[in-house]
């Protein structure tokens, strides 16, 4: 039975009673992936309510740190089951070169992390080189790439024109996002997607990827 | 009629030869620098070029206002903040920010330094002032530009910390906005002394993209009030993003100007900050002047004037890729409607 108070709290950011209740489950041995399922539906409707414009960027920045501590809180109960639930596609996530803004980023990784997609997020003012790296590595499928400003927006396109360039175009999809980014730029430099927020952002991965 | 005078008519709700044209940010391009030889990174940090860039705006494209510095470092860098050199494509300087971590824990209690306007890169933009007052002197309006207390408090303890505290525990940033709004008020007053004719304030965490509209009006809009009251030249206010929930209370600070992003309903800016504020904006950056072309731009500078937008300009700064025949075609358009 989901325990509303609690999605209640999650969905409003409200760390104290999210925090107290969680506690409160693990003394009486509830079953912690129960505690998980309802901490995810909090997430999701502070996605909504963000989505609406009934919460701005603050309540979910401070929503996101509370679930992530109220998942630390369950880990030593939950052991690794919760980073061993199936993933979806991989994503890798980067804001680019120059560029030291990430909590938009930050909140398009919760919100794929919450519908089950296996996010790598390489921080900020990562250049091209490191992203390629990374491609090498971990096999994404989607690479999201985040850019603040104009100045820093056309690492997006040099990202594209590397690709190209190393025949590497057709292993991911590339999905980019930020302030000054449109549809219009998108298509212009041959992304695959626009993220107009991190839930557009994860929308649109999830299209990308055929769901 | 010059460009100054151009300007101050319609600050002061006269008649003009035509419709004013300038940027209230960062001005500087890639094109500019090479015609001005004056380029990144030392058009950042050393007063006389950075005065030779500014004064490109209005030799080279024909802006009625020249206008310092073309980054928003200078009071974090002053309160403690450590810079960090603009990293662009390969070859091409970009534009400086702040480096991690914060100097300051939101639990901490900030310092304004007795030696503040020494600090940092200020000398060299107070500088720059000095030189483009004797360059430009009576023809062309003096734009120096400021940081709002928000934003200057999110690079003294970083984005996350100043973001949550303003959703939960509002009280423990008024230490820092004290400091940050003396901060921009001594700035200010500064390059006053040295020329400066307006003050423009940007203040991008004090946008509704950034913060609740509620935080605006409730903690940071009595700090604007402050500190455009001690500033006694015109003043203009930018905040980026769409500000239609906040505009209200913009109109409030004492700002003889807002600067708009295109995404403002400017009819509901005119009806909730009346008749004698000035609008000043029309012009995408990233979208339109730097991916568009010359008629595309002429296009939205003749719906941003029929809209209501009284001062035509680009709504954010200038990306410095932007192509100077689009920023040409601005004051095409300016001068047609005269």
């Amino acid at each position: 039975m989901p325990d509303e108070k609690l999605i209640e709290a999650v969905s409003h950011a409200n760390d104290d009673i999210v925090f107290d209740l969680v506690e409160g489950k693990l003394e009486s041995d509830e079953d912690p992936m129960l505690v998980l399922d309802d901490l995810t539906e909090g997430m999701k409707l502070l996605g909504k309510r963000f989505a609406s414009g009934e919460a701005y960027i603050p309540e979910v920045v401070y929503g996101a740190e509370t679930f992530s501590k109220a998942i630390d809180m369950l880990r030593p109960k939950l052991g690794d089951l919760v980073d061993k639930r199936d993933k979806k596609e991989k994503v890798l996530m980067a804001t680019v070169r120059g560029d030291v803004h990430d909590i938009g980023k930050g909140l398009v990784a919760t919100f794929l992390d919450l519908a089950g997609y296996e996010v790598i997020d390489l921080g900020h003012d990562i250049p091209n080189e490191q992203i390629f790296e990374a491609i090498e590595r971990e096999n994404p499928d989607v690479v999201g790439l985040s850019a603040l400003m104009t100045t820093t927006m056309l690492q997006q396109r040099e990202f594209i024109n590397d690709l190209n360039l190393k025949g590497m175009r057709d292993l991911v999809k590339v999905i980019v996002g930020g302030a000054p980014i449109t549809q219009g730029w998108a298509d212009q430099i041959g992304a695959d997607a626009f993220g107009a927020d991190a839930l557009d952002g994860r929308r649109k991965i999830d299209l990308l990827l055929g769901y | 009629m010059n460009s100054k005078e151009r300007i101050f008519s319609v600050l002061e709700h006269r008649s003009a030869d035509r419709i004013a044209c300038f940027c209230a940010n960062s001005t500087a391009t890639y094109e500019q620098m090479d015609k001005a030889e004056a380029f990144w990174p030392e058009g950042h940090e050393k007063g006389e070029t950075m005065a030779r860039l500014a004064l490109a705006a209005h030799s080279v494209i024909g802006f009625d206002a020249v206008r310092v510095p073309f980054c928003q470092t200078f009071e974090a860098v002053a309160l403690g903040c450590k810079y960090k050199l603009g990293r662009g494509i390969e070859g091409m300087e970009g534009i400086p920010g702040i480096e991690e971590p914060p100097p300051y824990d939101i639990e901490d209690t900030p310092n304004f330094p007795d030696d503040f306007l020494a600090r940092g890169l200020i000398p060299e933009l107070l500088k720059a002032v000095r030189i483009l007052k004797k360059e430009v002197g009576d023809k062309v309006a003096i734009v120096a530009g400021i940081i709002g207390p928000l934003t200057i408090t999110g690079a003294l303890v970083g984005m996350v910390p100043m973001l949550k505290a303003t959703f939960k525990r509002p009280e423990k940033l008024r230490p820092f906005l004290e400091v940050a709004e003396q901060a921009g008020t001594t700035l200010a007053n500064a390059l006053i002394d040295e020329g400066a004719d307006i003050i423009v304030c940007e203040d991008m965490n004090a946008s509704p993209d950034v913060i609740a509209p509620h935080t605006y009006k409730d903690i940071e809009l009595a700090y604007q009030k402050r500190q455009f009251a001690a500033i006694q030249v015109p003043k203009i206010l930018h905040i980026c993003g769409n500000v239609d929930l906040i505009v209200e209370w913009m109109g409030l600070t004492g700002a003889d100007i807002l600067s708009v992003d295109p995404k403002l309903n400017t009819r509901l800016a005119r009806e909730k900050c009346g008749q004698n504020i000035i609008l000043m904006g029309g012009v995408d950056t990233a979208k339109t002047l730097f991916m568009e072309n010359p008629e595309t731009v002429r296009q939205h500078c003749e719906a941003a004037v029929a809209d209501g937008i009284q001062i035509l300009a680009p709504g954010c700064t200038i990306p410095p890729e932007t192509p100077t025949e689009n920023l040409l075609a601005m004051i095409d358009a300016a001068k047609v409607h005269s």
